[in-house]
This record gives structure tokens, C-alpha cells and sequence, in this order.
């Protein structure tokens, strides 16, 4: 049965592992992935804990629906506090290596403590050792993997690793697995680097029972053609994610320059289409590939067609990626993207982050605030395709002082920087936006604001605000299955009725991440994709736990509760620029110079957005400093935390 | 609400929203529903006159690959300087 998986406990200082199982209690009050790992991780460290330090926790993790009947269960958590923003670390991905981990035994790695010399985990039927790494420190991300796989002479092994940009504790670095698949925000890659854990390596061939595998089959065909039909997927399984950032850029909601432009313009080389074109070159016209148990297959396959990487292969780029490396700079050459993508995918380190900054240093020095003396001596404009690319080694390896600076993270950098350096950086609780512009799309703006782990996009987004769809079909989705009567608007540049919007749509991104299951298949880029009505009935066919819409609603409410819990004791504030609910002042003060006709000249009112926080606050039953009231926290199970119970 | 094993979600209720063979125009405050011709490379929103170049992901599959920069570009300055003249751009 999925209930039966289990937690290891790893501490690397003592090398004693033990493991455990999961309380059907704690299962129902967390589920598993994203969830449970916050109520472990604000039960196992204590405030203001080091984040480099022995004593911070890393834990890895599937859904409890991983490996199971139910479609895109891939997805691998990994949480620790942040050592980018000193709150809550947490990031998310695809790939192979969660399935695994659930065939081994697991569902969830508790890690403390930091090893004497360089070490991997194996994992594999019920077993968790402590191995050497010597051999395997100082490699790439590809690299690594294939070093693990030949040392247990198993190429099936898989394994989620950090890359060199780890190793050197790059505030940003990724936890990676396959090629490119990353656990890319927060700088999860650099908790295990500081551990000296250089990689879990898993492999199982434990069954897991389904509960109901009749039905269970059976609803998945349902739930998978739901899935495949929908548009937005078709459209991602032959262009990948790049068709979002070629959609937003048409009518001018990315960043550019460094959020100086809304658009990037005449940027035909980097569109979707083009990328595709690049790919049917150089792999095929089959290269779009998946995800352990997706039907979408959003991944493309490529090799870069030409420069000093010509022939190097790769997979993505995703959206952030073209942002990254083509629109925030002002790279407008595939080439450059490929190759950007290329290098962050071997180095192991956050893409969005690393082209945010280098983007950030970009409009610094042609404000004069960095000069060649910072950047030994290369001339660091906006549009310089190389000076981009070296950046990215410069930070992976901490060359000079400028790639020192940056590869500590953007506040840091900025007051080793000092001026007035930190007014341009666009961050959110000291992590760097989506190359999205929000000035436009008030509900955006208050999704980033308000995210759990730094501005983000994939915490509590409400994507389908910009469809225009008609009050009575949003009536229906943020109507359930929680009944709301409160405002709601088509219009995605109005105000009212968002804050709903984006609480539903936490909750939503908290559920599919307690289960498992990836993002493009709920209610995040198509309104017809499954959620909380169709997880009740994925979740008792395969796992016999009978719970209804709206008890999966307040299982994501009372995770995200605990995030929030875990942040405020670690220092957030309403409005503290560094740590709080807020954003740069260009959202407030700069408008939009480009895009479609309702969109330039907009800007984010301040005094409209505050009583939208207001309002989101009140959604969610925090007090106005967006602390959780002592109801609540008795609502929703909390009020005992941290209570020590795993 | 008790859990439901027959039925449709609400989210497979919605499906017959779905429209296939159009896309919607990229201006916020438009959006119409555009349909072109099969195999046409290029639309302009009867509405707005926004202008777009299309891709075909399938032969009865349009989507728009981009803006057809200097159509689009010339509304948008239009619309600022009347904006920056006259409006308040937050609303």
C-alpha cells in the first residue's frame, strides 16, 4: 500500500539512520510530499537555525499518490530552511528519482547532521547506507549520475544530486536528477552541499498495493483524458513550456532589461516555434519527451547547434530558461539560451536565479553603480551574449569578485554592493522573480507577493485569471469545494475579488504537491484540469484513504499554515523589503512602457494592493501582520505545533 | 460535502467550454475569439487591431507565434501617449 512507505532518518554526523513508519494520523493531517515535509521540517529544526549548518534539516520526498495508478506522479519535493532567503527552503521537481524512492520503501529522508568527508545515500528495498563520494565530488550533474550508477553497477539506479555549483555552496544551487530535471529554487543544492551529501541514490523493487486497482485504472483513463485533450497540454507537448513565456511576451507580461521593459521585442529567435525548429534539427522531429507517468510530455530534447558547446546535448529549455538567459539580459539568440541552459543544467544551479542577477549586475553597470573593476575587467552590458555565459562559470565556481558577489544571492550582493543597488534588485523575500512582469495583473502581483518560499510563481499563481473567463465558469472553480459568494472579475487588471483567487489557488498548488502530482495537470495553465473534486476519488482508489474535496482543502490549508508558521518564527514581516509580503517599488512606481494597448502605462497601486493583502489575510484567518489567529491554528489542528509526534 | 465517486467533477463539467481550432486575441482588454483561416500566417483581431503571426501546432491546431512587432508596437505607443496624456493607468 502507498500508506506503508516509510521515513528515514539520516543524521551524517553520527551516521546513525533509523526508519520509521507514518502514522495514519499524520497522513491524514499532511498527506505526504510538500505537506508533510513542513510539519517535519518546523518540528526538527529550531528558530534562527543555521542554514549551512549541521543542524538545519533537508528532507526529500514523494506524494503519497507517487508510483501508484495515478497519472504524473513524479514529482520529488526537497525542503530546509533556505540559506538564499533565511525562510522557508523549498523546491520541486520531475523526472524519475520519487517513483523510485517509493519502490525502495520510502516516501520521505530526513537528513541532519553534516558528514566529515564527501558521501551519497543508497537507498534501495527498505535499506538506507552512508557511502563514500570522493569519487564523485568535484562532477557535473550528467556526470555524477553515470559515476553512481557504474559504482553499483546498476544503470536503473536513480539519483538526485547537487553539481559543482553545490559543492561551492552557491546559495542557489539546485538539487538536480536526469538531466535537467531541478529542484531549482531556494537553494536546496546548497544545503546538501554544506552537508557534504553529494547524492541519494535510489533503487527498489518493492510493489506497492492499490487499494482499489480496478477503479483506480479505470478513473485514470478519465483523469488522463481530461488531461490530454485540454489545449494548453496539446500545446505543450510539442512546443514545452516555452510556448507560456512566447504567450505572456506577445502582450507584454515579461521582464526585460531587468524589469526596465515589459516586453522584449523583435525576439523571433527565442520564440517557442524557433527553439522547436532548433530541436526538430538536432534531435528529430520525436523529441519531446516525460515524466515518470505523464501523458504530456513537455520536456523537449536538443543539442545546441553551434558556438564553443556546438553538439553538447540537453533537454528543456523551459520558459525560464528563455527568460533567464534571453529576455532579462537581452540575449535575443537561441544559441546563447541553449547554451545558458546547458551550463545551469550541468552546474547545478537555479536558472531563474542565475539570470535574474547576472540581469540585476547587467543594469548596475550601466548605471555605472558596478564598474570593470568588479567585473575584472569584462564589460557586462545588457545584450552581451558572452559576458552572460562567462558570468554563469564565474558564479558556479566563484571566479572573481563580481561571480563571489552574486553567487551569495541577491541581498547579500547588494549590501556588499552597497548605493543604491538593492533598489533594483526584483526580488521577493531574497528571491528573484519569474521573468514575468505583474504590473498589469494585480492578482499576479499578490501571488508573489505572498508566496511561502520567495516570489514565485508556482505557490499560489491563478494563471487562468488572464483567459477572460466568463464569472459563471470562475464561479464554479473558486466556488469549490469550499462555497464562496464574495467578488470575483474576468478582468484581470481589477482588484476585486483576487485575494480569493489566490488562496484558492494555494491550496490547490499545496494539494497537488502533498500528492504528487506535477502542476500541469490541475488548475494552473488550463481551467478544465483536474482538482480537489477529482483527487478525492484518485486518492481512495489507489490509496483506500477515503477523504472528501473538502478535506484535502483543509489538509493543503493547515500545510500552508505551517510554512507560514515556520517563516514567521524564522523573522517575516508584512512589509519588511527583505522578508516580507511586498515588492520593489517598480511595481508601484514604474509603468509598463510596452505591450498590448491595456497594458502599457500600468502600474500596481499601492494603496489597492495593501487591501488586497488585507483581504488575503483575512482569507486565510491571519491577523493584519498576517499572523495566524489562535482560532485558526485550533481550526485547522495547529494550535500543538510543533508537537513531536514524528 | 461527502466524497462522490460517480458523476462528473466540476472541472469535467467545464470541458464542453473548451474551443478548439481559435485562440483569443493577446490584448487584455479585447480578448476576442480569433479564428483563422487554415493554414493562414497571420490574423489581425477584427476588434482591436492587434495583428499576430500564427503557428499551426496541427493542421486544425492555430496558436499565435508572436506579434507582428510593428503593427503592434504602433497601437501600443498610440495607446501610452493617450494614456500618459489623459487616463489613470491604475484605474
Amino acid at each position: 500500500m502507498p500508506l506503508d512507505r516509510k521515513i528515514g532518518y539520516v543524521d551524517l554526523s553520527t551516521g546513525n539512520i533509523e526508519i520509521k513508519p507514518i502514522p495514519l494520523e499524520i497522513r491524514k493531517k499532511f498527506l505526504g510530499g510538500r505537506g508533510l515535509d513542513a510539519y517535519l521540517l518546523y518540528n526538527h529544526t529550531k528558530k534562527g537555525v543555521d542554514p549551512l549548518g549541521p543542524d538545519n534539516v533537508l528532507l526529500f520526498s514523494g506524494g503519497i499518490l507517487t508510483a501508484t495508478c495515478a497519472s504524473a506522479t513524479a514529482r520529488t519535493h526537497v525542503m530546509a530552511k533556505s540559506p538564499l532567503t533565511g525562510l522557508l527552503g523549498s523546491a520541486n521537481m520531475g523526472g524519475f528519482f520519487a517513483p523510485e524512492l517509493a519502490w525502495a520503501g520510502f516516501h520521505h529522508i530526513v537528513i541532519k547532521g553534516k558528514a566529515r568527508k564527501p558521501v551519497y545515500l543508497w537507498i534501495h528495498n527498505g535499506e538506507i547506507e552512508i557511502r563514500d563520494a570522493k569519487n564523485i565530488w568535484g562532477r557535473t550533474v550528467t556526470d555524477s549520475q553515470w559515476a553512481i550508477r557504474d559504482e553499483l553497477g546498476d544503470e536503473e539506479v536513480k539519483c538526485a544530486v547537487c553539481g559543482p555549483a553545490g559543492e561551492n555552496l552557491v546559495r542557489f544551487a539546485n538539487v538536480m536528477t536526469g538531466i535537467k530535471n531541478s529542484a531549482g529554487r531556494t537553494g536546496m543544492g546548497c544545503v546538501m552541499g554544506s552537508k557534504n551529501l553529494k547524492a541519494l541514490a535510489a533503487r527498489g523493487t518493492m510493489d506497492i498495493k492499490i487499494a482499489h486497482p480496478t477503479e483506480a485504472l479505470e478513473f485514470n483513463k478519465r483523469f488522463i483524458d481530461q488531461i490530454v485533450s485540454a489545449k494548453v497540454n496539446q500545446t505543450q507537448g510539442t512546443l514545452g513550456t516555452p510556448f507560456i513565456w512566447g504567450a505572456t511576451n506577445s502582450w507584454g507580461g515579461i521582464r526585460c532589461r531587468n524589469f526596465q521593459l515589459n516586453q522584449c521585442e523583435y525576439a523571433d529567435d527565442i520564440e517557442p516555434e524557433r527553439l522547436d525548429e532548433i530541436a526538430t534539427e538536432t534531435i528529430g522531429p520525436y523529441h519531446m519527451t516525460g515524466c515518470f507517468g505523464c501523458q504530456v510530455h513537455c520536456r523537449a530534447q536538443y543539442r545546441i547547434p553551434s558556438g564553443p558547446y556546438a553538439g553538447r546535448y540537453d533537454e528543456g529549455p523551459e520558459y525560464t530558461s528563455q527568460g533567464a538567459f534571453g529576455g532579462e539580459p537581452d540575449c535575443k539568440n537561441a544559441v546563447t539560451v541553449l547554451t545558458g541552459n546547458h551550463l545551469v543544467d550541468q552546474f547545478g544551479m537555479d536558472n531563474l536565479e542565475t539570470g535574474s542577477l547576472i540581469s540585476w549586475a547587467m543594469e548596475l553597470y550601466e548605471l555605472g553603480i558596478l564598474t570593470q573593476k568588479e567585473t575584472d575587467g569584462l564589460d557586462l552590458r545588457f545584450g552581451n551574449d558572452e559576458a552572460l555565459l562567462e558570468m554563469i562559470e564565474r558564479i558556479c565556481y566563484r571566479k572573481g569578485w563580481l561571480g563571489d558577489t552574486l553567487a551569495d544571492g541577491g541581498i547579500p550582493a547588494s549590501e556588499k554592493i552597497g548605493k543604491n543597488s538593492f533598489d533594483y534588485l526584483i526580488q521577493v523575500k531574497g528571491m528573484s522573480n519569474l521573468h514575468s512582469d505583474e504590473r498589469a495583473t494585480p492578482a499576479l502581483a499578490l501571488g508573489i507577493a505572498t508566496g511561502s518560499r520567495g516570489s514565485d510563481h508556482l505557490r499560489s499563481r491563478p494563471a487562468i485569471d488572464l483567459y477572460h473567463l466568463p464569472e459563471e465558469v470562475l464561479r464554479k472553480i473558486y466556488g469549490t469545494p469550499v462555497p464562496y459568494d464574495g467578488p470575483l472579475s474576468s478582468e484581470h487588471t481589477a482588484y476585486e475579488g483576487k485575494p480569493w483567487q489566490v488562496f484558492w489557488q494555494e491550496n490547490c498548488y499545496m494539494g497537488v504537491d502533498c500528492l504528487g502530482i506535477c502542476k500541469y495537470h490541475t488548475t494552473f495553465l488550463g481551467a478544465t484540469l483536474p482538482n480537489f473534486e477529482d483527487w478525492s476519488r484518485v486518492l481512495y482508489y489507489n490509496t483506500g484513504l477515503e477523504m472528501t474535496p473538502r478535506e484535502i482543502w483543509d489538509v493543503a490549508e493547515r500545510c500552508y499554515n505551517i510554512e507560514r508558521l515556520f517563516n514567521l518564527r524564522e523573522g517575516l514581516k508584512r512589509d519588511n523589503p527583505k522578508k516580507g509580503d511586498t515588492l520593489n517599488h517598480r511595481y508601484f512606481d514604474e509603468p509598463c512602457k510596452l505591450g498590448a494597448p491595456d497594458v502599457v502605462g500600468r502600474t500596481i497601486d499601492r494603496e489597492k494592493f495593501q487591501k488586497m493583502i488585507d483581504e488575503y489575510y483575512e482569507h486565510h484567518g491571519w491577523d493584519s501582520d498576517g499572523v495566524p489567529l489562535p482560532e485558526t491554528l485550533k481550526r485547522l489542528g495547529l494550535e500543538n505545533e510543533p508537537s513531536h509526534l514524528l | 460535502m461527502a466524497m462522490e465517486k460517480e458523476g462528473l467533477s466540476t472541472a469535467e463539467s467545464l470541458r464542453k467550454t473548451r474551443t478548439y481550432g481559435k485562440f483569443r486575441c493577446h490584448n487584455p482588454s479585447c480578448m476576442g475569439r480569433l479564428q483563422p483561416k487554415a493554414g493562414e500566417k497571420q490574423v489581425k483581431c477584427p476588434v482591436c487591431g492587434m495583428e499576430y503571426r500564427v503557428h499551426w501546432i496541427r493542421p486544425d491546431f492555430p496558436r499565435i507565434r508572436g506579434p507582428v512587432w510593428d503593427v503592434n508596437r504602433k497601437i501600443a505607443q498610440e495607446a501610452l501617449a493617450k494614456k500618459e496624456g489623459k487616463e489613470d493607468a491604475t484605474r
